[in-house]
């Protein structure tokens, strides 16, 4: 750059900097047009133009500039030419960055035009219309206004609705179907189980004329259909009973979160206070719902590099944004972490506005105080502060004991070492380092929350805060909880202690200047939680060169651990008076554990930070490129929270979930009914349950998606209301027979000519193989049965279980449910893990399936039971044996040819092979 | 300009002096990347029913090798002088550098000596030297890089294109788009090593969100199939009996529903299942197979521990190759497990002693593996059949602080490819002097499998599945189809 041109652009600066750009050219549209655009038209045009708008950017238009482009960057600052995007490209110094990618760059002096501009207001012309014209909005149907449609039929509004598409095809609705495959299918739909023969035979012959109406009330006030749609919510939110990932371990308290939707559906909760619930439970008295925000994947093992551990941390609120987006209201915000919304219009500072909603969220176990005793809450308080009293106790007196003489000089004079607290005392030494090897523990590797050194004055030395550095033989990797940084860092507990990588180790500690030492504290756990992993034997060694230990203190006079952990041998050295005193003491902390225990129930539920850190936009979604900070709220699109950066966490989910959950909001309602008109008929009106997006599918029936989502808001979101409402249309009772001519113009029925027949989810097979069988286990709630064996490691190993006793012929619902496993019957039939949210099942149909149907050893122990069963009720004669079979699996007696060819099976080849293949039939496996 | 101009691939390719042919295949490429996403017809009444390639196909089935654990690359096929010549000094620039468990110590030459192997000289170490005898046939990548240092996300990413669970397995995706060429076998098999199952195996062949018709089945020459027997308590005449019974009340039932699709597959695929258990044992017992077969890929060794395993994986090795005789379409076969024991006990983890355990795992994968590769040449299968050789990352070239293992390196290491449609005796892309840092041609996770789907003439960036609002890939929004090492 030659020194005139660097001067006049200084001086250009200059003046723009002070707000006084030369009278000759105002920095206004029309300098816009005069100065401005022509750089653009030349440089920029050919790419962001008219013709193509790479990255969707034109810079030709008003509106286009802004805009901006897709990667969600401000592409202008106004009045900050340094912080626009614009200046960034063009001035940067990376080649694969700098604005134009080929060609000449723009001269220092065409970038001086360009700050003047941006710094003076980057005016357009136009700009006020543009600027409306960009205020996000969207004519994409779902955003629109729910809007009832006008029905003359009072009562049958969703036949009429359905009706009228038909008629328009040419199409006409089937005959009614008779009572036995009426209720069959209401059973399976609603229950997820067929109904009893007794069942069947009452509904069949109910005269009454409200028949239908009572066996709709008697079937949605079952706790069977909570079940059953507890767990269609299970798949759309991603539910499973382990943490995925690696690692994989268990989440032996999730349960209680599936217990929370089951009693929920069964008490027609509110919908609105079921959205409320799930975000923000623990405003709202049920700490338990928050299951939903933390029932996705996580992955525990954490790794001492950053970037690492924050995309970590990224992923996780990504899977809670993106859950609740997709759950609630049909949007796949997740699109929006790394750039706009392709598709839809959802920014991507609305992702970052979300995740900032859930920003003090966090994975693991709480109390659920609605379940923990409602009386002993505040109870709890006190007994904690009686608890640490009682330790308190505890040390002082054990300092006592160790400070005072042996009471014999027996070679094992010193107590049995213990998790609380230790102590060795020798002759002032000098050092500068002590190496604490630990050569036994009383189970797994080691750990020690503290170890400190004094001092001939009495000072800890050993703390890293006075400039000891500690080192060890290796640290137990993938625990932020447990580091050798813990060792020295003042602090007690598990939660702040090390842990070595093998049953063995060692730990030093270098002083930073010679030290003269006489006494070592050490303990596993000062804070009195665990005993484990205790150093039972060590030895102590000293050194002031480096490599010449010599030793100081060992396990070598300790007293063995008795048979009571603890051992009571410290307490022969107190005086009697304290003796007591230390029992009773003891005795009182087990008695208060017990009750604290008693008085808190745990759940795999939200855990919230006080304060979240202030989330910012991320460019690209990397976490290491941080952009402007973004206060927590809604979309754009739909208005705003108005919400402070700063906002109180618990507040941010509240609102959030007002939001949600408002009569206003034109998804939510439209969502949920969709979903319960697919979970009825097989495929929703919108056959992209979470994507009411412009990539989803349009419905079928606009009109009666929003006579449904109308008359949902109306009715008080009341879920079993819009069920009753679906079941007790004629549309819901049709036939399934299919019709040539019908299908010829509707294949796929989703006209719904017909009630379109389909095969059974996975959770509905066993269930009803379960229960034709006799071995259904109807418990409800508390911890799930396990379909596979566990071994136990850092990595957790599955296996699945080739025998199955009682304990598991309960519902699947129930089933503890692994990721990344699947079940080896019922795997096949496309039942999830819980790796990643699932609003709509594929039906597979697959040779593996016909093998786990027919061969599996849970098959064959059900023929077995079903073989018992049928001779139980139905004597030895295989006549009446098909009978109550076919009652029992298919809700209607056998026709001849059935009955005649059953007889002969059961004759020629013996009861259990008739079971076997009874479950096996299409008719026992579908829903018709 | 002529568009094709614009791709940074064609001057690739004129570089390395591409024909004719390739071009206009390229051309025909072209034209097909300007249009939207290819979802596969699927019928779900044979789901698994062969499909067309989207251009023409170089390979017609993969074979992917899996070595859990991540194997160091500077161990054996990534060759470094400079690592040698420096052994024992600091990794220049390395000061302070924190990997996956922590502090790094000195640079470490590998306990193993590297040799020229065949006509193309390739150095390769003395841990693998059957392998090396075969390094003409190799198409080394020395250069991908990964998105994690953990082995779950990791293994995801190698199977998936994912770190995050919930994602379909490569070979879900290859069923998915091309269906299987044999309908009496699975279009999809994964191959268990003898020790157990890898890092996150549920996501290595699972569907994810494709329909489960689509996942993998596992069994190896020790664990049959599940469920694939007939019970015990049912004699084989019953067994048939029975096998009949259903279809005569299934067929019944049908002519209630005449013409339903569903009802008609369902009937089907009971017999396609006694199909398969005729065929999956027959493939799966390798007793038939003649001894020099079973010493060519050391199945006949015993004696000791690592002997039995080494046999156990060979057995393995020698199903895997019957399964490509029968036109398996994907088959993916591992080396190392986690389940009997993480950090090097039973997978490549050589963290704290990389030598005594790297010792027991070359002897069973070496002399295994390399019988497969030469087995599956000699009887002309490498023509339509792609190999592919990967771990999840690499390994550092220094030894952690205060231990005699290398910790995790997802930012080089290397994979070998073999067979249909690439070059042999090839190398591409490099580390740097140490074998840390993949610095020339660098490839990621994505452009192999974009490389691999190319070479199934599968158009990686238009195989697409709707999942909730996504039309969802194999390489996400990534990938570019590493051209310089397709034949």
């Amino acid at each position: 750059m030659t020194r005139l041109l660097k001067c006049s652009l200084a001086c250009f600066i200059a003046l723009t900097a002070s707000g006084t750009v030369h009278a000759a050219a105002p920095v206004d549209a029309a300098f816009f047009e005069r100065e401005v655009r022509p750089i653009l038209q030349a440089h920029c045009f050919d790419c962001h133009g008219e013709d193509q708008a790479k990255n969707k950017l034109r810079l030709d238009t008003s509106v286009g500039i802004l805009r901006g482009g897709e990667s969600g960057e401000p592409l202008l600052v106004k009045g900050l030419s340094a912080e626009s995007y614009l200046i960034k490209r063009v001035t940067s110094q990376n080649l694969k960055e700098v604005m134009p990618p080929k060609g000449k760059k723009l001269t220092a002096e065409q970038v001086g035009v360009l700050r003047a501009w941006i710094d003076a207001g980057a005016k357009v012309p136009g700009e006020a219309a543009a600027a409306a014209s960009l205020r996000l909005k969207t004519d994409h149907w779902s955003f629109q206004p729910v809007k009832r449609p006008a029905v003359a039929q009072r009562g049958g509004e969703i036949d009429a609705l359905v009706l009228a598409k038909l008629r328009a095809q040419g199409l006409t609705p089937s005959p009614a179907a008779d009572r036995a495959t009426l209720i069959r299918r209401v059973y399976l739909v609603m229950h997820g189980m067929p109904p009893t023969p007794q069942e069947v035979s009452e509904f069949v012959n109910d005269a009454r004329p409200d028949a239908y109406a009572r066996l709709v009330d008697r079937v949605l006030a079952s706790p069977r259909y909570g079940e059953r749609w507890a767990r269609h919510w299970m798949d759309v939110v991603r539910y499973a009973d382990s943490n995925g990932f690696e690692t994989n371990r268990e989440r032996k308290t999730a349960f209680h979160y599936r217990d929370y939707l089951i009693a929920s559906l069964n008490a027609d909760k509110p919908y609105d206070r079921f959205i409320k619930e799930q975000i923000a439970g623990d405003a709202l008295g049920v700490d338990a719902a928050t299951g939903f925000l933390v029932a996705g994947p996580h992955d525990i093992v954490k790794s001492p590099d950053i970037n690492l551990t924050l995309m970590q941390r990224q992923d996780e609120l990504a899977d809670m944004v993106n859950t609740t987006g997709t759950a609630f209201l049909g949007l796949t915000m997740g699109c929006a972490r790394c750039h706009n919304h392709k598709f839809d219009p959802i920014l991507q500072r609305d992702y970052y506005a979300m995740q900032a909603v859930f920003a003090g969220v966090n994975h693991g176990e709480r109390q659920l105080r609605e379940k923990s005793e409602a009386h002993a809450q505040p109870a709890l308080a006190a007994l904690k502060t009686e608890e640490a009293a009682l330790q308190k106790t505890l040390s002082a007196l054990q300092e006592k004991a160790a400070a005072s003489p042996a009471t014999t000089t027996a070679a094992k004079s010193r107590p049995a070492v213990s998790a609380l607290f230790n102590e060795e005392q020798f002759a002032p030494t000098e050092a500068t380092a002590v190496k604490f090897t630990i050569l036994a523990s009383s189970g797994g590797q080691p750990c020690l929350d503290e170890l400190e050194i004094y001092n001939d004055a009495g000072l800890n030395v050993a703390l890293a805060a006075k400039g000891a550095k500690a080192s060890a033989s290796g640290t137990l990797p993938g625990y932020a909880i447990h580091k050798l940084e813990h060792l020295n860092d003042g602090q007690v507990g598990n939660a702040r202690s090390w842990i070595s990588d093998s049953g063995t180790g060692w730990v030093q500690i270098d002083f930073p200047t010679k030290a003269r030492i006489q006494r070592i504290v050490w303990s596993r756990d000062r804070e009195g939680k665990f005993s484990d992993r205790l150093a039972t034997q060590y030895r102590i060694e000293a050194a002031v060169q480096p490599g010449q230990w010599h030793p100081i203190a060992s396990s070598e006079d300790r007293q063995p651990r008795g048979a009571k952990p603890e051992g009571d041998a410290w307490l022969a050295r107190l005086s009697a008076a304290d003796a007591t005193a230390a029992r009773k003491a003891q005795a009182d902390l087990v008695e208060l554990k017990a009750r604290m225990a008693k008085a808190s129930v745990n759940g795999w539920a939200g855990r919230f930070s006080s304060q979240p850190e202030r989330t910012h936009r991320l460019y690209r979604g990397e976490p290491m490129q941080k952009r402007e900070v973004v206060a927590p709220d809604a979309l754009t699109v739909l208005g705003t929270l108005g919400l402070a950066v700063e906002e109180p966490e618990q507040n941010r989910r509240v609102r959030l979930a007002e939001w949600i959950a408002s009569a206003e909001n034109p998804l939510t309602a439209r969502v949920l009914v969709n979903r319960l008109w697919q979970y009825t008929f097989g495929t929703g009106l919108v056959d992209t349950p979470s994507d009411f997006g412009a990539n989803g599918t349009r419905p079928t029936h606009p009109e009666l998606l929003d006579w449904l989502a109308d008359e949902f808001v109306q009715c008080g979101w009341s879920i079993k209301h819009m069920q009753r409402l679906i079941l007790l249309s004629a549309t819901f009772q049709q036939s399934s027979t299919p019709r040539a001519d019908a299908a010829k113009v509707d294949a796929d029925g989703r006209l719904l000519w017909r009630f379109p027949p389909r095969r059974l989810e996975a959770e509905a097979i066993r269930d009803s193989m379960l229960a034709v069988s006799g071995a259904l286990d109807l418990k409800m709630g508390g911890p799930g049965f396990y379909l596979m064996e566990v071994v136990v490691e850092n990595v957790m190993h599955y296996f699945p279980k080739e025998k199955f006793s009682p304990a598991e012929f309960r519902r699947m619902v129930y089933q503890f449910r692994i990721r990344q496993t699947t079940d080896s019957v019922f795997g096949s039939l496309d039942c999830p893990d819980g790796g990643s949210v699932m609003p709509k099942r594929s039906r597979s149909n697959t040779p593996l399936q016909a093998l786990n149907l027919f061969n599996s050893s849970f098959i064959t122990q059900q023929a077995d039971f079903l073989a018992q069963r049928l001779r139980a009720e139905a004597g030895e004669a295989p006549e009446a044996q098909v009978a109550l079979a076919f009652r029992l699996f298919y809700g209607r007696p056998p026709d001849a040819f059935e009955h005649r060819s059953s007889v002969a099976m059961i004759r020629e080849h013996g009861g259990p092979s008739f079971a076997r293949a009874l479950f096996n039939t299409s008719e026992f496996l579908f829903v018709f | 300009m002529h568009p094709l101009l614009n791709r940074r691939n064609f001057l690739a390719h004129t570089a390395t002096g591409l024909g004719g042919i390739a071009l206009a295949q390229m051309l025909a490429r072209d034209a097909h990347a300007a249009a939207g996403p290819i979802r596969p017809q699927v019928n779900p009444a044979n789901p698994n029913a062969p499909r067309a390639t989207h251009f023409p196909a170089r390979a017609k089935r993969v074979l992917m090798i899996f070595c859990s654990g991540a194997v160091s690359q500077v161990d054996t096929f990534d060759y470094k002088p400079e690592l040698i010549k420096r052994h024992g000094q600091p990794m220049p620039g390395a000061e302070g550098l924190v990997t996956f468990q922590g502090a790094q110590g000195n640079l470490n030459q590998s306990p193993w000596a590297f040799r020229p192997r065949g006509q193309s000289g390739k150095m390769v170490s003395d841990l693998v030297p059957h392998l090396g005898a075969l390094a003409d046939e190799m198409c080394f990548i020395h250069s991908l890089t990964g998105k994690t240092n953990t082995h779950g996300p990791g293994e995801n990413f190698m199977a998936t294109g994912y770190t995050l669970d919930g994602f379909p397995s490569m070979g879900a995706w290859t069923s998915y788009a091309l269906g299987s060429e044999n309908d009496t076998l699975p279009a999809y098999v994964a191959i268990p090593d003898p020790r157990g199952a890898p890092q996150s195996a549920g996501n290595f062949w699972g569907p994810g969100f494709l329909p489960a018709a689509f996942q993998g089945t596992d069994f190896n020459a020790t664990q049959p199939l599940r469920n694939l027997a007939r019970p015990a308590a049912f004699s084989a005449a019953t067994d048939r009996a029975t096998r009949d019974f259903i279809g005569v009340l299934n067929r019944h039932h049908l002519e209630r529903f005449p013409g339903d699709s569903e009802l008609a597959a369902r009937i089907s695929s009971y017999e396609l299942a006694a199909r398969m258990q005729l065929s999956v044992p027959e493939v799966a017992d390798i007793s038939s197979e003649p001894a020099h077969v079973l010493k060519l890929y050391g199945a006949d060794q015993a004696g000791n521990p690592v002997k039995d395993l080494k046999a156990a994986y060979a057995r393995n090795c020698i199903l895997a190759r019957r399964l490509v005789e029968k036109g398996v379409r994907f088959v993916q076969l591992f080396n190392g497990a986690y389940q009997t024991g993480g950090e090097g006990v039973s997978n490549w983890d050589g963290h704290k002693s990389l030598q005594p355990q790297y010792l027991k795992h070359g002897e069973v994968m070496d002399q295994p593996t390399a019988a497969l590769l030469a087995d599956l040449k000699q009887r002309g299968l490498l023509e339509d059949t792609l190999v592919v050789w990967c771990t999840e990352f690499g390994r550092m070239p220094t030894f952690q602080k205060g231990a005699s293992g290398r910790d995790h390196n997802p930012n080089g290491f290397t994979a070998w490819l073999a067979g249909a449609g690439v070059k042999h005796g090839f190398s591409y892309g490099a580390t740097d002097e140490f074998g840390y840092k993949a610095v020339e041609n660098i490839a990621t996770v994505y452009d192999f499998h974009a490389t691999i789907l190319d070479l199934l003439g599968l158009d990686h960036e238009r195989l697409s599945f709707y999942h909730n609002g996504i039309e969802r890939r194999l390489t996400d929004v990534h990938g570019h189809v590493i051209q310089a090492v397709l034949a």
